[in-house]
C-alpha cells in the first residue's frame, strides 16, 4: 500500500526515473477519455495531469474563469514541476482544460502536441467512425514523434497491460463491497491515482503482490458508507476526512475513479476500433451524458451494488459539467431517498466547514441504518 | 453641428422594421404557446440551417430569451435564476440559459403567461461546452425528444482526409436529425427550398461580409449597440429567411449610403475601440457614456460573426471570405439533401473545425488591424465558459500590438448580479484619462 502512496507522492520522480530506465517519452493528458494503448504500444508513457495546489502567482496572467484544477495544472507547469513532460495531448472535453493545454503551449511552444477528438455525443452511430480515424491519425503522430512504427502485436499487449490494470483496480473496488471492507477508500483512492501516473506493466505487478495482502486483512470498522460523486479529484483528503468522522467511500462515480477501470477493450481485429469503443461505451462523463442520460442511472446502480447509505458530491467551483448535471443526480438521489451533500470546493478543501456537513449527514445516515437494523 | 462635433449624424431609418421585427418574433413565441406548431428549443444549429425547412417548427433560442429577460426584468430573472439553482444547475452555467430555463421550472413567463413547453431539444456541442449541455433543462423536464449533434474539431495542421471523416460524422448527425424529425412528429422537411436557398446562401451570406467592411469605415457608421440589435435580431431570433433577406439588404444599403456621406453613428468620434463577446445587455449605456470621449465601439468578432469565416488582407484591407475545404461537387449540382447537409458542412471546414477558440484568440490582432481600433473594452465574464474562454490572451495581444485593454468583471451578460456598474464607470474614466482624453460633450 505505502508502495503506491509513495509512488503517489512523488509521482514527478518516478515519471523522470521511468524516463531514465525506459529512455521513452512522457506524455501528459488531462481527460479520462483518453486511449491510452495507443501512445502505450508506441513506448510512451502517458501520465494523467493532476492538480495539486501551490502558491499562484501567474495563472491569472492569462487565464480567467477557470476551474482551480486547471489554474493548478497550469501553474505546475510554471513551477517547473512537469519538466519531464515531452508532449501534452488535448481532447474535446471540458473546455477550461482546453485552456490548461492552450496556455501551457503558449508558455512551453516547444511541447510535442496535438488535439484528439472525442464525440460529445459518444452514443451517435458515427461517433465510433470518426473515433476510430482519429486514433489512426493520433497512431501515426506517435510513429512520427517516437520513430518507431506501432505493430498489431503491440497494441495487442498495450490492450492486455491496460485490461489486466482494471481488473485487478475492479478486484480492489470488489473487496469495497464487503461489509466491513478490509481497504479504506482513501486507501483505495491513492491507488487509483499512483496508477494514473504509472506504467501500467509495473503498476500490475505492485497490484498482483497487493490484492492477496488485502484479502487477508481483518475486516474494517463498521462506518457510514458513501458514494462519491462530482468533479475529477487529486488527492485523498476528503476520503480521510470522512474516515475521520466514521465514514468510508466504498464507491465513486468519478472520471478518474471507477470511470476509469469500470469496462474494458473487447478485442478485436481492428484494434483502434476495439480501444475507441471502450472509451465510447464507458460510463459516461457529466460533459459526455448528452442526449438521453446514462449517468444517473450508472450512480443507482453503484449505489446499490455497493450499499450505500448516503452521497457526497464534492463539485469544483467553476466546474460547469458538474454543475449542469447536478440536477439529474440530486433528482435520483431524492426518488431512492439516499441522503446526501453537496459541497463546493477548490483544489484546496475546506476543512471544517465540510467535516460539518459531513458529520450532519452522517447522523441522517446512521438514523436509517438504525432502523434497518433494527438497533434501538 | 455642436462645437464638439465632428462629423454629421442622421438618425437610423431601418429602426422602425427592426421594432416591426421584434415584435414580430415576440408574437411568435407567444402564439406558439397557443397554436399546434412544435416548438423547437434552441434553433441554433449551427452551419445547416435546417430548422427553417419545417413549416410547422416554431423556433425559440433560449439565449435572445435569456437575454432579453436579463436586460428588462433583473427581478424576473433573478427569480428565474434562483427556481433553476434550488434544483441543482450550478451558478456558473450560462446566465441565458438559467434564465430561460428557470422560467420554465416557474411556469411562467415575465408578463405572467405561461410559459411555452418545449416539444424537442437539439442543442449543438461547441462552441460552448453550456451549448453542449444547456437542452438538458428542458429535456429533463419532460422526455421530449431531443438530439445530440457533434461538431468535430481539432487545431493543428490542415488535414484533408482527416476533415473527411469529421465532415461525415456532423452529416450524419444532422441528417439523423431532419429524418428523425419527420418520423416521429410526422412531418415533412421541405427539401426544395432546403437546396434552392443553399445555391442562394453565398449571396446572403455576403452581406455579413460587406457590414463588417463599411464598419472599418470612419467614422462608423452604426454604433456597436445599433450592431448588437441588428445582430441579435438578424441572426439568433430566427426568423424566416425571406423576411431576414430583405431587412438585411434594407440595412445594408442604409449603411452603405451612411458610409458614402461620413454620416456617424457618434458625431464626436476621435477613438475606436472593440470588444470582445456579448456585452451587458442591461447596461449598453457605457456606450453611451464612452462616446462623452469621442470614443466609438466598432464591434466584436461576435458582432461581427454573422459575416462568417473571414480573413483580414493585408493588401486591400478588407475583410474576405475564408474557404479552406472546398465541397466535391459544385453548388449546381446539389440535388439531394444528403448533398445539401455534405455541400455546406464541408464549405464550413475552414470556419467551424477548432473555429471559435482558435480564431478568436490567433486573429483577434487582425480584426484589430482591420477597424484600426487603439483600444479593446473585454469583459471578464464568471458564468458560462464561452464568453470568457481566451479573454485574458487576447487582452496580451492586443497590448502586444499597441491597443490598450480594459478588462472589466461580472456574472455574464445574462445576469446583472456581479457587475458593479459604477465602478465600471469610474475604470472607463480612469482608462480614458490615462491616453490623454478628456470628456469632450
Ligand atoms: S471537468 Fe470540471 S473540474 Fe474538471 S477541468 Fe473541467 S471544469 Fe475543471
Ligand atoms: S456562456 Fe456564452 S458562449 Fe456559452 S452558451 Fe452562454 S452565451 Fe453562449
Amino acid at each position: 500500500m505505502n508502495k503506491f502512496s509513495s509512488i503517489f507522492e512523488n509521482r514527478h520522480d518516478y515519471a523522470r526515473d521511468w524516463k531514465k530506465r525506459s529512455g521513452g517519452k512522457v506524455l501528459g493528458y488531462y481527460c479520462t477519455y483518453f486511449p491510452e494503448e495507443v501512445a502505450y504500444a508506441a513506448g510512451i508513457l502517458p501520465v494523467r495531469i493532476l492538480a495539486k495546489h501551490f502558491p499562484d502567482d501567474t495563472t491569472d496572467r492569462l487565464m480567467y474563469g477557470n476551474c482551480y484544477v486547471t489554474r493548478d495544472m497550469f501553474n505546475q507547469f510554471n513551477l517547473g514541476h512537469y519538466d519531464y513532460i515531452d508532449g501534452l495531448v488535448c481532447l474535446e472535453s471540458c473546455q477550461w482544460w482546453y485552456n490548461a493545454f492552450d496556455v501551457t503551449m503558449q508558455v512551453f511552444p516547444n511541447l510535442w502536441s496535438h488535439y484528439l477528438f472525442t464525440p460529445d455525443y459518444p452514443d451517435g452511430n458515427r461517433s465510433k467512425d470518426v473515433l476510430r480515424s482519429e486514433l489512426s491519425v493520433i497512431q501515426k503522430k506517435f510513429e512520427e514523434w517516437t520513430g518507431k512504427t506501432v505493430t498489431d502485436a503491440e497494441l495487442d499487449n498495450a490492450i492486455e497491460i491496460y485490461n489486466t490494470n482494471r481488473r485487478l483496480l475492479r478486484r480492489l473496488y470488489e473487496l469495497r463491497r464487503f461489509n466491513n471492507p478490509v481497504i479504506l477508500g482513501s486507501e483505495a483512492m491513492e491507488i487509483m491515482l499512483a496508477n494514473q501516473v504509472m506504467d501500467k506493466a509495473e503498476a500490475n505487478k505492485m497490484l498482483e503482490e497487493l490484492i492477496p495482502e488485502l484479502e487477508d486483512r481483518a475486516p474494517g470498522e463498521d462506518r457510514v458508507r458513501f458514494i462519491l460523486i462530482g468533479s475529477e479529484t487529486y488527492d485523498a483528503e476528503l476520503e480521510k476526512l470522512i474516515e475521520g468522522v466514521g465514514g468510508n467511500v466504498v464507491i465513486d462515480d468519478l472520471d478518474n475513479g471507477s470511470g476509469y477501470v469500470w469496462n474494458e477493450v473487447v478485442p478485436l481485429k481492428d484494434r483502434l476500433m476495439a480501444i475507441g469503443l471502450r472509451y465510447l461505451g464507458k460510463p459516461h462523463s457529466a460533459l459526455k451524458d448528452n442526449v438521453w442520460r446514462r449517468r444517473p442511472e450508472q450512480i443507482f446502480r453503484l449505489s446499490e451494488d455497493f450499499q450505500v447509505d448516503a452521497a457526497i458530491i464534492a463539485k469544483q467551483i467553476y466546474c460547469h459539467p458538474h454543475g449542469t448535471d447536478m440536477y439529474a443526480v440530486w433528482k435520483l438521489l431524492q426518488e431512492r431517498k439516499i441522503p446526501y451533500h453537496t459541497f463546493e470546493r477548490d483544489t484546496t478543501l475546506p476543512y471544517e466547514e465540510t467535516r460539518l456537513g459531513v458529520e450532519a449527514l452522517i447522523h441522517v445516515a446512521k438514523q436509517g441504518m438504525t432502523r434497518a437494523n433494527g438497533w434501538s | 453641428m455642436s462645437t464638439n462635433q465632428l462629423w454629421e449624424t442622421k438618425p437610423l431609418e431601418i429602426w422602425d422594421r427592426a421594432k416591426a421585427l421584434r415584435a414580430y418574433w415576440q408574437q411568435s413565441i407567444d402564439d406558439s404557446a397557443a397554436d399546434t406548431k412544435l416548438l423547437l428549443a434552441h434553433g441554433n444549429t449551427g452551419d445547416v440551417s435546417w430548422r427553417d425547412y419545417f413549416s410547422n417548427l416554431n423556433i425559440i433560442e433560449d439565449n435572445p430569451v435569456g437575454a432579453m429577460m436579463a436586460s428588462t426584468s433583473d427581478e424576473f430573472s433573478r427569480k428565474s435564476r434562483l427556481a433553476s439553482e434550488v434544483r441543482g444547475w450550478g451558478r456558473e452555467i450560462c446566465g441565458y440559459v438559467q434564465n430561460c430555463w428557470g422560467a420554465q421550472f416557474l411556469g411562467y413567463q415575465q408578463d405572467g403567461s405561461v410559459f411555452p413547453y418545449r416539444d424537442l431539444s437539439v442543442p449543438f456541442t461547441d462552441p460552448c461546452d453550456q451549448h453542449t449541455k444547456r437542452g438538458q433543462q428542458c429535456m429533463d423536464l419532460s422526455p421530449i425528444p431531443r438530439w445530440g449533434g457533434d461538431w468535430p474539431i481539432y487545431l493543428g495542421e490542415d488535414d484533408p482526409a482527416r476533415d473527411k471523416e469529421l465532415i461525415e460524422t456532423r452529416v450524419w448527425c444532422t441528417l439523423k436529425i431532419i429524418a428523425d424529425i419527420e418520423r416521429i412528429f410526422d412531418t415533412e422537411f421541405d427539401d426544395a427550398s432546403f437546396i434552392n436557398d443553399i445555391k442562394t446562401e453565398r449571396e446572403r451570406s455576403d452581406h455579413g461580409i460587406r457590414i463588417m467592411n463599411l464598419m472599418t469605415k470612419t467614422p462608423s457608421p452604426l454604433s456597436q449597440k445599433d450592431l448588437y440589435s441588428f445582430y441579435t435580431l438578424g441572426g439568433l431570433t430566427r426568423l424566416p429567411p425571406e423576411i431576414l433577406g430583405d431587412f438585411w439588404q434594407a440595412l445594408i444599403d442604409e449603411i452603405q449610403w451612411r458610409a458614402d456621406h461620413q454620416i456617424a453613428a457618434v458625431g464626436n468620434e476621435r477613438y475606436r475601440y472593440m470588444e470582445a463577446h456579448p456585452s451587458p445587455w442591461h447596461f449598453l449605456k457605457y456606450m453611451r457614456y464612452l462616446e462623452h470621449y469621442g470614443a466609438v465601439c466598432i464591434g466584436s468578432q461576435y458582432s461581427q460573426m454573422m459575416a462568417g469565416s473571414v480573413s483580414w488582407n493585408k493588401e486591400t484591407k478588407e475583410f474576405e471570405r475564408r474557404v479552406i475545404r472546398k465541397p466535391e461537387k459544385d453548388v449546381e449540382n446539389v440535388k439531394t439533401r444528403e448533398d445539401a447537409v455534405r455541400y455546406v458542412l464541408t464549405e464550413a471546414r475552414g470556419h467551424r473545425f477548432k473555429d471559435d477558440e482558435y480564431f478568436r484568440k490567433n486573429e483577434i490582432t487582425d480584426f484589430a488591424e482591420g477597424f484600426g481600433v487603439q483600444g479593446a473594452i473585454l469583459a471578464l465574464w464568471r458564468g458560462g465558459v464561452g464568453c470568457t474562454l481566451t479573454r485574458k490572451e487576447q487582452g496580451l495581444r492586443l497590448s502586444k500590438m499597441g491597443v490598450r485593454v480594459l478588462h472589466y468583471e461580472g456574472s455574464q451578460p445574462g445576469d446583472r448580479t456581479d457587475l458593479d456598474e459604477k465602478r465600471f464607470l469610474d475604470q472607463i474614466d480612469e482608462w480614458m484619462e490615462c491616453q490623454g482624453l478628456q470628456k469632450i460633450s
